[in-house]
């Protein structure tokens, strides 16, 4: 009993919120796939400069709020830039071409980040220390605020994609691009919003766990790759299987990490993938026919 | 074989007879088997990318198999050029079967993924086991010989090595891109739902795609060591699977020919810069945007444009 | 009986497109579907063609049960389909376009031969140009023709196939009031020319009562009439559907 609670439940809360962000990067992945039809390589990279911008403001204001606030923006701002810049044109292309851009587009952030801040690890100091007892053990405070925060965050999402109406208008039109054309919307405008917003979203999963982790310009990558196997995992097109999909995962990872070197809990995710893909090609939650 | 040409016949002489040139030390010799060698991959790429549409971001996972399969044989001494070829191909083989399958079940956007997953997967195994050398890799590899007695030593043999392995991948290329097969490759490409339709089993025609772009791939993998000595699992990162992406784009997609081009220019491009800049990635990353926006036919791709031929040559 | 649809009803979630439709199809008819538009009958025709399988119900073709089987499946039995959206190999031409289609009829096809054999169907692929008047038009893009030959090309290259029931959903759509009385005529030299079944989805009423021998009405997933066009024409219950349910 002593176990499950000094060591499974706090790996178990820690799964939830890395699976919270994992979730945020899938759906952000499966929206921008759904509307636009491009498959975002460097969301990764989204995330990860969410971090760096982080280093950036609170290097200027001092204040981790702050950063939390326009660290997302700030992405945002290059994202928007980004898909107007080089995804716009594509978009009539074929599939292959926004691979290969956004592909290259992961390289050129990856890189620069390196320049511009140097390859070695860089730490952001949680906005506020301690811990608190917590069912006989003690569980740092801002694990408790990550959270708090996740549910917050997903709990917002989840409002906006059920009640308001320029959530359902995305959540419909993920299924089916086409409903845009006849809905009278400017379609160029939704989509560079719709980009950025996805980005902020990273950037801020990337801020938020970056007290947790280290920051460093290839943190992105690992997160690409659990994210494509949620994204695998949940079925494309289902926003709701991303979410669910990125919670097994993410406390998926967690609890392995207990019993396994890293080389060995990756392994073990991909062999979770693999068994999933033979019972149900199609994913958790695919569907069938569309977008299968 | 009458669809090899003799184009490609005067194409093969002169590269036979580039040896020749004055000057050529053994430096620009065994450059140019690197160049050669990555352009034959990115030949076989394209059979994948260009014909099929699939792309592959785990293309390094067959090149690098290949080459532990060769060092994995000759660390044990056996140095027959013959059975580490088999071996290869019987390894690269194995594993393209079960990515192909799970890559190719579902719409091509997984098939990129998937790919990407197992190479990773495949990396992350060789990287850290001991068995394979970790992230040393099998180092200090003998010459192979190609009969016993007779070594592929010299700078010179082991360009004739991978002038023979540009042969065997373009005639094999050739032949299936004019043959039923690669015409219903490009179909699927087109349109894959319409192909379907008409009664064509969609899953497997990628998956014998795959298949032979992975084992010439592999092929390549496998005479790398006969030239560096070694076999690392860099070799297998994702990075080296965007550099056969990025010669396949150079060249022009869906032209055989083009990407060879790319790869051999690539390959030197890379040599130039990457020991004099550091931000090596960012002009890589920067290529491959700029090829997609303004050139995405690439430098042979621009003569298809102009000349609209009838039938018979590949789409 | 060549084609025999049992019950078949196919959900989508909570959205039920079609419920318990049930019909036969005879050898040699023109059989068509109509009803207003969001009817179901494109879902029907996927269900048919084997894009999905039914959420229940059967479906017959030629003694065999097909329901569920893939669409590459039930093509090789002898069914072939156009899609409503033009849906041709866009970069290449217009006789490979048919060519295609044809091969994969070829005693070399799905045999390792494939990989370096090239079966000539030029012969058959030619006549079919010929018959719907692309001969003219053989090296052109699928995607520079214009939107009746594209339209005309669909059909070619169903027919390349050799099916004995042909589905075509909305052959006509697009084009002006002269072409579709042009493709109307030439569709029906066509099926009767090679002894074809033909299953129709139309919007046009011309064409519809024009050339069917039997005509089913689908309002709301339901099949809610069946009969000879004349019948069709003047059921009540057809009637109200189209001015009270849907547009056209």
């Amino acid at each position: 009993m002593d176990y499950v609670l000094t060591v499974l439940l706090p790996q178990l809360l820690h799964g939830l919120v890395f699976g919270a962000a994992l979730g945020l990067l899938a759906l952000g992945l499966t929206v921008i796939f759904g509307l636009l039809g491009v498959m975002n390589f460097a969301h990764g990279e989204l995330y990860m400069l969410g971090a760096y911008a982080g280093i950036v403001v609170i290097g200027v204001t001092h204040s981790f709020w702050v950063a939390l606030i326009a660290a997302p923006i700030l992405v945002g701002i290059v994202a928007a830039v980004t898909e107007v810049a080089t995804l716009r044109p594509i978009y009539r292309r074929e599939p292959l071409y926004g691979l290969i851009l956004t592909f290259g587009l992961a390289l050129v952030f990856r890189e620069g980040a390196r320049q511009i801040w140097g390859g070695d690890m860089r730490r952001i100091l949680p906005p506020f220390t301690g811990s608190t007892p917590l069912l006989g053990m003690t569980y740092p405070n801002y694990r408790l605020f990550l959270l708090a925060a996740s549910s917050v965050i997903l709990l917002a999402l989840w409002l906006f994609f059920t009640r308001t109406r320029a959530g359902i208008v995305v959540r419909a039109a993920v299924q089916d691009a086409e409903m845009l054309d006849g809905l009278g919307v400017d379609v160029r405008r939704v989509f560079t919003l719709t980009f950025a917003a996805s980005g902020a979203l990273a950037a801020l999963a990337g801020l938020l766990l970056a007290p947790v982790f280290t920051v460093y310009p290839q943190m992105g990558v690992e997160m690409i790759l659990l994210a494509f196997i949620v994204v695998i995992l949940g079925g494309m097109g289902s926003m709701g299987g991303s979410v669910v999909a990125a919670f097994v995962i993410g406390v998926a990872q967690s609890l392995f990490s207990l019993w396994m070197n890293p080389q060995r809990v990756a392994i073990a995710i991909f062999g979770i993938m693999i068994v999933v893909l033979i019972v149900r090609p199609r994913g958790l939650f695919g569907r069938e026919g569309v977008l299968e | 074989m009458k669809s090899v040409g003799w184009r490609a016949l005067l194409v093969f002489a002169v590269l036979a007879l580039v040896p020749l040139v004055p000057g050529m030390s053994r430096y620009y010799l065994l450059l140019a088997f690197d160049a050669l060698l990555f352009g034959a991959i990115a030949m076989s790429l394209d059979l994948l990318m260009g014909y099929t549409g699939l792309v592959s971001f785990g293309h390094a996972a067959f090149y690098g198999l290949g080459a532990y399969a060769t060092a994995i044989v000759m660390e044990r001494g056996v140095l027959s050029i013959w059975v580490c070829v088999a071996f290869a191909l019987l390894v690269v083989g194995l594993y393209a079967l079960v990515v192909s399958y799970f890559a190719t079940a579902r719409r091509g956007i997984y098939f990129a993924l998937l790919t990407l997953i197992f190479a990773e997967v495949v990396y992350t195994v060789f990287r850290y086991t001991q068995a394979f050398g970790g992230s040393d890799g099998i180092q200090g590899l003998p010459d192979a010989t190609l009969l016993p007695g007779v070594a592929i030593d010299t700078p010179l043999r082991k360009y004739y090595l991978v002038l023979a392995y540009l042969a065997v991948a373009y005639v094999v290329c050739r032949v299936i891109v004019t043959s039923h097969f690669g015409r219903v490759l490009v179909a699927i490409r087109e349109n894959e739902d319409r192909a379907r339709f008409l009664g064509y089993n969609v899953q497997r025609y990628k998956m014998g795609a795959c298949m032979v772009s992975a084992l010439l791939t592999g092929l390549g993998g496998a005479i790398y060591p006969m030239r560096s000595a070694f076999a690392t699992p860099d070799l297998m990162l994702w990075t080296e699977s965007g550099e056969f992406i990025i010669s396949v784009m150079i060249g022009g997609l869906g032209t055989l020919v083009g990407p060879v081009i790319g790869g051999a220019f690539f390959t030197i491009l890379r040599d130039k810069v990457s020991s004099v800049v550091d931000w090596y990635f960012i002009v890589i990353g920067g290529v491959l945007i700029v090829i997609v926006l303004f050139m995405p036919r690439g430098l042979l791709g621009l003569r298809r444009l102009f000349a609209r031929r009838t039938g018979g040559a590949a789409a | 009986m060549i084609l025999e649809v049992d019950d078949v009803t196919r959900r989508f979630g909570a959205l039920t497109a079609l419920n318990r439709v049930s019909f036969a199809v005879d050898a040699g008819q023109i059989f068509s579907v109509i009803g207003p538009n969001g009817a179901g009958k494109s879902t029907l025709f996927n269900v048919v063609s084997g894009l999905f399988a039914p959420s229940a119900g059967r479906v017959r073709f030629r003694g065999h049960d097909i329901t569920g089987l893939p669409p590459e499946r039930v093509n090789r039995l002898g069914l072939a389909k156009t899609f409503q959206i033009t849906s041709l190999f866009p970069e290449i031409s217009v006789l490979d376009n048919v060519r295609i289609a044809a091969q994969s009829r070829a005693p070399e096809s799905g045999r390792v031969s494939s990989l370096w054999r090239r079966p000539d169907v030029d012969a058959t692929a030619g006549a079919l140009l010929e018959a719907f008047g692309l001969t003219a038009r053989r090296d052109a893009h699928a995607r520079d023709l214009s939107h009746g030959e594209q339209r005309y090309l669909e059909i070619c290259v169903a027919l390349a196939t050799n099916p004995t029931l042909l589905l075509l959903d909305e052959p006509t759509a697009g084009m002006t009031p002269g072409e579709t009385r042009d493709a109307t005529a030439l569709i029906r030299k066509v099926v009767l020319e090679r002894a074809l079944t033909l299953l129709l989805i139309e919007h046009d009423m011309s064409v519809v009562m024009g050339i069917s021998d039997r005509v089913a009405v689908l309002h709301f997933g339901e099949k809610i009439a069946e009969g000879t066009p004349d019948a069709i024409r003047s059921d009540p219950r057809v009637i109200e559907a189209y001015l009270g349910g849907g547009d056209d």
